[in-house]
């Protein structure tokens, strides 16, 4: 077994267990912890695909930046105690079931799956590098790389408008203004 | 690489983007709900004139666009869906919300998710034109902040999106695992060579189908329909039931046409099983309610399902037929939600069958557009909704897929009832407690002129749809 | 073009008065009713103009109009006019003047939308009566459907909300179901002969596997049943009947349902000659159960409209045994039925309404010896009920002689069982005159006599009916064209048949109409039992 089947077999069951740590952990702060887990655990995933830049880029934004934030907002809140809705019985078993059954179907289909190379083709891949990268997205995907960024233009725009506060009529005009950005 | 000479090609597109920008950067100079509203009407305008300079035939812009006749009609479609939902914002919005212009960015860039997404040949580009449709949506949906329930639906609709999305993606991936391919040719290559179906495959289909499904509101995707239309606002709602439905619809053409994944039973077994629901749960469902917009809600899954009949009928005819409903469908339901934005106050919108009561003695015009949408929508001659049913039966005749044929018949018998009802409460007794309430926020101008524009294409294509029909069968073969 | 601006005159006229109605009520009035009789001027002109062709016999159609509608559909908007379609286009004005001029002053509220909803429901039904391409057949057809249900929905009697949607379910329904099987002919013609029309002269000749003619013809046959209130598929018609306001009763029982008729003769006989004859036995029976189920139900009835509706019923009767019996003779009794029931129910309808409007009630044991207070309604009433029970020389009489010769030849047991239905009306038909003319005074009324435009219309119609009864040769003579192409048709199919072992057919036949008969008798002795006080 060479070392990188080992490294691969120890981030998949690290990526799983904390992904499902997040779900189930009681407290959305270990919830945010164990995400963050999850995202370095897909980054070290990314390295042995030989995709450094993407594997720099995600512990960056995701794991540094984002869920920073998310940590930020949910000790703000004081969500730390767990005070969710009781649950309707019947309905988290129909959860369960019907879960259970997409897993089924989905292992069922995937068992006897012809994959078009049986290992992955770690640490020969280039496309993961940022000179590719950056050709890849400003040639064929350039496209497509402005909608993304048009899509984080309405996620922004849609975040300001449901998170201002409603001002008094008298001046809404005012406030409006200085919100924006 | 795009060159310059491509940039022509996505010029629709383009002129929503620009649009979009140059509104919020206005906003940040001066508020002036008058201006932002005429700027987005003309940019939609505009987008719809530019298909003009669109030359004819098939382009692809990378792998990732092709715009073809089939694409620039549907662009057409929703830019004037666009035009005429701009138009009908402006008095409601005036008079229910202080804070406007940003709306107007939210719609223009959910256009133009709509609008990217009828020329994607490719799933990265639709999965991206989803999300840019889906996250304006959002927060379109909640905007109203008066409206508790505006906020709920939204939160609502972000959630199951965000899951159907998901969903989307897996089935994407498994799609990619199994082919090798993102871009539909390149899949329907895959496919070829194959030969036979896959079990990954089919469980990558099943699961775009999910996603596909819930955005089009299908059945067992539906859940979601009836709190949406009536959370929004309705202008919202119509935006929701049109172009959010019409742009996945027209990607679901351009999916399974070009790869052949209906050719496969068990794939088309499974659209068999959700058109048949569709159709029956819609109209079934429609039939208790009281509020107008999950009315509309629901037979908007019933038409959506009827649209899956030409879809399933996997001929010219069928494509014909599908696109031909959803220019009618799409003429009726504006119609439909503009009277409803015509007839709501400043406290409220006009949701009950009952605001409805005796308006035939209020306002004549008014009630014998709505009473032409109504009878549009279920389908009744000298009305657009007869040719429409019409086109979908001679499609599934002509193939032979009798059960979604008969099931066509039926429900469109129970839709009947509904829209009766609603026909029937216009032309009863006056409203007593009519003097108390507010007046409507529906004009003469532009209101009133855009329901009857709208009204009388419904009674066009009718009566005379030949040139509809033309360019129908000229761009409707081109996909295949 | 003429037929097209017949259809225009009445579309026009209806928006006209429309508009006109807020300002100027009587106005409006004059000009609805104007507009009517300009078609009827053209029509009857056109006539005398036309009648001495119909001596040659040779050529059916008269004026055949046509231009593409919507070519890349195969649809074209195709008009045309033969004796039969002349005949029923004169009908259908006639009444149709009748029914404007006895409910003048009945229509009160939204006069103007109400005239425009009478006149475009008089122009679709002419527009079914011209059509010769299925698309614009059922066009018309379902555009005859949406004034009728405003005029029940809105101007109708105390359920009229009801009636006025069944009355739209039942025709709308059975209307798709007719849809399907226009499409799928379309189709199937359209794969034989690579021509995908909706034209009636290019489909008539498609030729169709017993099995697939047998459901073809049943789509299209559902939705004229519907229509014409044949046994199983009559629930919708005495409500709607009953509420309609009076002009909209004499609209829709002495026009619509001849529009069923009228589609009988014209598409399902000549479309399907073969499933036509096989399903002949059925048809027939179906056509004497509404006979005599009908009369039973009429006899019944307190209810004067209720009545006068399953008189009709009973009638209509008459127009399936008629058009089923596959005779030159019962062919022509068929059509003078449907022009003399039509004269009958308009009277009987306007009498009904006339003593509504009076006093306010349709139940006939509230009624008794009005005849002292109004002899001029008591006399017309007379006429009319004797012509309903086929008193000799009134038209009814000629009609039912003809179609009962006829249907003697193709079938003996179910024509006599269809004969006892004469009795039966006379049964039902007297009854009205006794009850509500005769017999005790339950209740002091004060009655008021016809009025003379109440006569005027009333005149009209007795000059009609009694010319029919007495010279039906304009009427036979003008349909003969029509009539000879029918039993041509059939007679083609039977050549076929009698190449075979006749006898054994027929007497087969025979057979199985007596265990038809028998199994649907007991069925609906059963359903009456159930809903007896119906």
């Amino acid at each position: 077994m060479s070392i990188t089947l080992i490294l691969f077999w120890f981030l998949s069951v690290l990526a799983l267990f904390s992904a499902a740590m997040v779900v189930a952990s009681k407290n959305p702060v270990y919830s945010v912890l164990w995400l963050i887990l999850v995202f370095f655990a897909i980054s070290g995933h990314y390295l042995l695909l030989n995709a450094q830049f993407l594997a720099i880029v995600n512990i960056i934004v995701y794991a540094g930046a984002i869920m920073v934030l998310f940590l930020f907002v949910i000790m703000l809140m004081n969500l730390n105690k767990s005070n969710e809705p009781k649950r309707n019985k019947w309905l988290n078993l129909a959860g369960v079931l019907a879960g259970g059954c997409l897993l089924l179907v989905l292992v069922a289909a995937l068992k006897n799956a012809e994959t078009k190379a049986t290992l992955a083709e770690t640490g020969t891949g280039n496309i993961g590098l940022i000179e590719n990268l950056g050709k890849a997205l400003f040639t064929d995907y350039v496209v497509p790389f402005e909608i993304s960024s048009v899509l984080f233009l309405s996620a922004m725009v849609g975040a300001v408008v449901l998170g201002k506060k409603e001002s008094s009529p008298d001046t809404a005009g005012q406030s409006g203004k200085s919100s924006e950005k | 690489m795009i060159s310059l000479t491509g940039l022509n090609l996505i010029l629709p597109q383009l002129i929503i983007a620009l649009a979009a920008i140059i509104v919020m950067l206005s906003i940040a100079v001066k508020r002036c709900h008058r201006f932002t509203n005429l700027f987005t009407l003309l940019s939609f305008a505009a987008a719809a004139i530019s298909v003009l300079y669109i030359p004819r035939g098939s382009f692809g812009v990378s792998s990732l666009f092709v715009v073809d006749g089939f694409g620039k009609f549907f662009t057409v479609l929703i830019a004037c869906a666009g035009f005429v939902i701009t138009l009908m914002s402006y008095h409601y919005l005036n008079a229910r919300e202080k804070r406007n212009e940003e709306y107007y960015i939210l719609l223009l860039l959910s256009s133009l998710g709509a609008l990217t997404m009828v020329i994607s040949n490719h799933f990265v580009s639709f999965f991206l034109s989803l999300e840019v449709l889906s996250v304006s949506l959002y927060a379109l949906i909640g905007y109203l902040k008066e409206e508790p329930a505006g906020i709920e639906s939204g939160i609502k609709y972000l959630v199951l999106a965000a899951v159907s999305s998901s969903f989307l993606l897996f089935g994407i991936a498994l799609i990619y695992m199994q082919t090798g391919h993102l871009d539909l040719s390149g899949i329907a290559a895959g496919l070829s060579s194959s030969g036979e179906f896959s079990g990954v495959f089919i469980a990558g289909l099943a699961m775009v189908i999910v996603g596909i499904g819930f955005k089009m509101a299908l059945v067992p995707f539906h859940l979601w329909t009836p709190d949406i239309y009536a959370g929004a606002s309705a202008p919202v709602s119509a935006f929701v039931a049109t172009v959010s439905k019409g742009a996945v619809f027209a990607f679901l053409l351009r999916l399974f046409y070009s790869t052949g994944g209906l050719e496969n039973k068990n794939v088309w077994t499974v659209f068999t099983i959700i058109a048949v629901a569709s159709m029956l749960f819609g109209n079934w469902l429609a039939l208790r309610q009281q509020n107008i917009k999950r009315l509309l809600a629901y037979s908007s899954i019933g038409h959506l399902g009827y649209l899956m009949v030409a879809f399933l009928a996997i001929t010219d005819r069928g494509m014909q037929a599908a696109t031909f409903y959803l220019v009618v469908y799409f003429t009726g339901m504006l119609a439909a939600f503009g009277t409803v934005i015509y007839m709501s106050n400043k406290k409220g919108e006009a949701l009950y069958i009952d605001d409805y009561r005796g308006l035939f003695w209020k306002k004549p015009w008014l009630a014998a557009i709505f009473t032409t949408v109504m009878l549009s929508l279920a389908g009744i001659p000298l009305t657009a909704g007869f040719l429409g049913k019409l086109y979908l039966l001679t499609a599934g005749t002509e193939v032979g897929i009798w059960l979604l044929v008969i099931v066509l018949v039926v429900s469109s018998g129970i839709g009947l009832f509904y829209y009766l009802r609603v026909v029937a409460v216009m032309f009863a007794g006056k409203n007593e407690n009519e003097a108390s309430s507010e007046p409507v926020i529906g004009k003469i101008f532009p209101h009133g002129l855009v329901l009857t524009l709208l009204f009388l294409l419904l009674l066009w294509f009718g009566v005379y749809p030949s040139s509809l029909l033309e360019i129908i069968q000229q761009i409707a073969s081109v996909i295949r | 073009m003429t037929l097209v601006y017949i259809i225009l005159i009445l579309m026009f006229g209806g928006l006209i008065s429309w508009i006109i109605a807020g300002k100027n009520s009587s106005l409006a009035k004059g000009i609805a009713l104007l507009a009517v009789l300009a078609d009827l001027v053209i029509i009857i002109g056109f006539w005398i103009s036309v009648y001495d062709k119909f001596d040659l016999g040779s050529q059916q159609w008269l004026i055949d109009y046509r231009v593409e509608w919507m070519p890349q559909l195969g649809i074209s908007f195709h008009l045309a006019m033969d004796g039969l379609s002349l005949l029923m286009t004169a009908l259908a004005l006639f009444l149709g003047a009748v029914s404007l001029i006895v409910s003048w002053n009945e229509i009160s509220k939204n006069l103007g939308f109400y005239l425009f909803n009478a006149l475009w429901l008089i122009a679709g039904i002419i527009g079914v009566f011209l059509s010769l391409d299925l698309i614009l057949f059922y066009f018309f057809w379902e555009v005859m459907l949406v004034p009728m249900y405003f005029i029940l929905a809105i101007w109708g009697h105390e359920n009229r909300r009801y009636a006025g949607m069944k009355f739209f379910l039942f025709t709308q329904l059975s209307g798709l179901l007719m849809l399907i099987a226009i499409i799928a002919l379309y189709f199937i013609h359209g794969k034989n002969s690579g021509q995908y029309t909706f034209d009636y002269f290019a489909l008539i000749g498609t030729s169709l596997s017993a099995k697939t003619g047998l459901w073809l013809m049943c789509g299209f046959m559902i939705a004229f049943l519907v229509k014409l209130g044949i046994v199983p598929f009559h629930s919708w018609l005495p409500d709607a009947y009953t509420q309609s306001p009076t002009g909209g009763s004499i609209l829709l029982a002495a026009l619509m349902s001849k529009t069923a008729a009228y589609g009988m003769l014209r598409f399902v006989v000549p479309l399907f000659p073969e499933a036509s004859k096989t399903f002949a036995p059925v048809a027939i029976t179906l056509g004497v159960v509404s006979i005599l189920y009908g009369a039973k139900l009429a006899y019944a009835q307190t209810d004067l409209k209720r009545m006068i509706a399953f008189s009709s019923m009973s009638h209509m009767g008459f127009i399936m045994v008629g058009i089923f019996s596959f005779q030159a003779l019962s062919y022509q009794g068929t059509i003078i039925e449907m022009i003399a029931h039509g004269i009958s129910i308009t009277a009987l309808f306007t009498v009904a309404g006339v003593i509504h409007a009076r006093i306010q009630t349709r139940d006939m044991d509230q009624m008794g010896r009005f005849w002292e207070q109004v002899p001029k309604m008591g006399a017309i009433t007379m006429i009319f009920v004797l012509a309903t029970l086929g008193l000799p020389g009134l038209g009814n009489f000629v009609a039912e002689f003809l179609i009962l010769t006829g249907a003697f030849k193709s079938n003996v047991t179910l024509t006599v069982l269809a004969a006892l239905g004469l009795i039966a009306s006379m049964i039902y038909a007297l009854v009205i005159l006794q009850k509500i003319f005769h017999g005790e005074r339950r209740k002091e009324w004060k009655l008021t006599d016809l009025t003379p435009r109440e006569v005027l219309a009333m005149g009209c119609l007795i000059v009609a009916i009694v010319w029919i009864g007495i010279y039906p040769q304009p009427v036979i003579k003008t349909a003969q064209p029509t009539v000879n192409s029918l039993e041509q048709n059939s007679n083609n199919t039977t050549f076929v048949n009698d190449t075979g072992p006749t006898n054994k057919m027929t007497l087969k036949n025979g057979d199985e109409n007596m265990t038809m008969t028998r199994e649907t008798s007991t069925f609906f002795l059963s359903l009456n039992k159930k809903g007896g006080g119906k």
